[in-house]
């Protein structure tokens, strides 16, 4: 496709633009396809989200108090994890373990494997949390005569999350940024949608430029939304 | 070993990891280039300049990877077809897009690091801002930037399995073909899945080159921090 030269002139940016570019009629066009996919990728990060702040604490509380064998298996977890791309993560998941007989359909396999990705760098994110939790609050709430546990619930997790809470907060974000991957299988979130509309249309780069506008509006405004978050969360200096 | 995996290996590792390791070492060499002087222009006081890098910086970050390949690979030769990259020169350029965003904002926060004293230091002797920076401010900074480089350096691997998904012939890419090739039957395949034993070797692969680099980052962030 040739640059298209706005015949007669006009304005010098429109140039930069493939002939026949139109944002608008895409959007008005395909809008309840975008819009559903959009509905998945929020779907889906709020699913692994979840899933992996639940794992994140439990696994680093396990970390952070050396409980055997658990604190063991969550090293080689976070490990394999953080050692290996999450597209082969993936695809070991969606292509590798129906030879064992588990067929998880695209769904499944799209916040699985978000979450799993996600609670391994969470489970480091809240092993560094706790582990900087005063040993002295701990101490003192067994002595007060918590329980191990209540201690842990009302002492060390308060405090600890919201030691650990900056960190996790950027994992968090980069769930929802990975979440474009499952497009490898073919999940109809955003990114999939845009992209098969566009090969159907050859309306490549209004395609694209919708998943700019609309990631980057994303990811802003929960990094916006969070850092107010922060702010309040944030553990008084003391 | 199984009679099919001779091959399968074979191909990954001639076919897959060289360019594996080409697109990571592009993309590697230009993240450290482009943002080390993006890094280190952000800290100048002129508002234009860091108007546009800070802009780099938060939408090559803000965006997800697999988009900025996209825009990169199918985006760039809409507009013009100078801009027309095969898939792993696109997969790199896209790295070093998201890579020298990382690295910018890294370098910004080393340099800052700096006491002033060292500026005002160098000044006094004669330097001008760009030996200052050279001689002075930049070998002290980059140490700081170590430990955070080498991790970058294992997400940047990791993420030249992107390569493969718009159909450059990297590890992953590698491994996806000859998972599909094997399931045909005799004499192309051996009519058998063999997905999870080629994928969980791949995922080997990488984790034999990641970990070690995790743990170099790891002891660089205690020797040096």
């Amino acid at each position: 496709m040739p640059v298209a030269l706005v015949p007669g002139g006009g304005h010098p940016a429109a140039s930069l633009l493939p002939a026949g570019y139109d944002l608008w009629k895409f959007v008005s066009q395909y809008h309840d396809e975008l819009l559903a996919g959009f509905e998945n990728t929020l779907k889906i990060s709020a699913i692994a989200i979840a899933g992996s702040y639940a794992i994140g604490i439990v696994l680093g509380a396990a970390r952070a108090h050396r409980i055997p064998l658990v604190s063991q298996l969550a090293a080689v977890y976070v490990e394999l994890i953080r050692n290996t791309p999450i597209l082969v993560q993936i695809f070991v998941l969606f292509y590798g373990l129906p030879q064992f007989g588990i067929l998880l359909d695209q769904f499944s396999v799209a916040w699985l494997a978000v979450m799993i990705w996600g609670g391994a760098f969470h489970t480091e994110n809240f092993r560094a949390g706790f582990g900087a939790v005063s040993h002295n609050h701990h101490e003192a709430a067994l002595a007060l005569g918590f329980r191990p546990l209540s201690a842990f619930l009302n002492v060390t997790l308060p405090i600890g999350a919201r030691i650990a809470l900056p960190s996790s907060i950027n994992t968090a974000i980069s769930v929802v940024k990975n979440t474009a991957l499952v497009y490898v299988i073919g999940y109809a979130e955003l990114t999939t949608t845009a992209l098969n509309i566009s090969n159907l249309t050859l309306q490549t780069t209004e395609a694209l430029t919708v998943l700019a506008i609309v990631y980057l509006t994303l990811v802003w405004s929960l990094s916006g939304a969070i850092r107010l978050l922060e702010a309040r969360l944030a553990l008084p200096r003391a | 070993m199984p009679d099919w995996a001779g091959p399968v290996a074979h191909y990954v590792l001639h076919e897959g990891l060289p360019n594996t390791l080409r697109v990571g070492a592009i993309a590697i060499a230009g993240s450290a280039i482009v943002g080390i002087v993006l890094g280190t222009l952000l800290t100048i006081d002129f508002r234009p300049s860091r108007t546009v890098i800070r802009l780099y910086i938060e939408v090559f970050r803000g965006l997800p990877i697999l988009v900025t390949v996209f825009l990169v690979f199918f985006g760039l030769p809409a507009i013009s077809h100078t801009f027309e990259f095969n898939a792993l020169n696109a997969a790199s350029i896209a790295l070093v897009l998201w890579g020298s965003a990382q690295v910018a904002e890294a370098t910004r926060g080393a340099v800052q690091s700096i006491p002033r004293e060292q500026h005002e230091a160098a000044a006094a002797l004669g330097f001008g801002w760009t030996e200052r920076h050279a001689y002075v401010i930049l070998p002290q900074a980059l140490r700081r930037l170590l430990p955070p480089f080498v991790s970058l350096l294992v997400n940047i691997i990791q993420n030249t399995t992107l390569a493969g998904v718009i159909g450059g012939l990297e590890i992953l890419q590698a491994g996806e073909r000859q998972s599909e090739r094997l399931t045909s039957p005799p004499p192309i395949g051996v009519g058998h899945i063999h997905a999870f034993e080629i994928f969980a070797g791949v995922a080997a692969l990488f984790f034999v080159i990641s970990f070690p680099l995790t743990r170099l980052a790891a002891y660089l962030e205690r020797r040096l921090v």
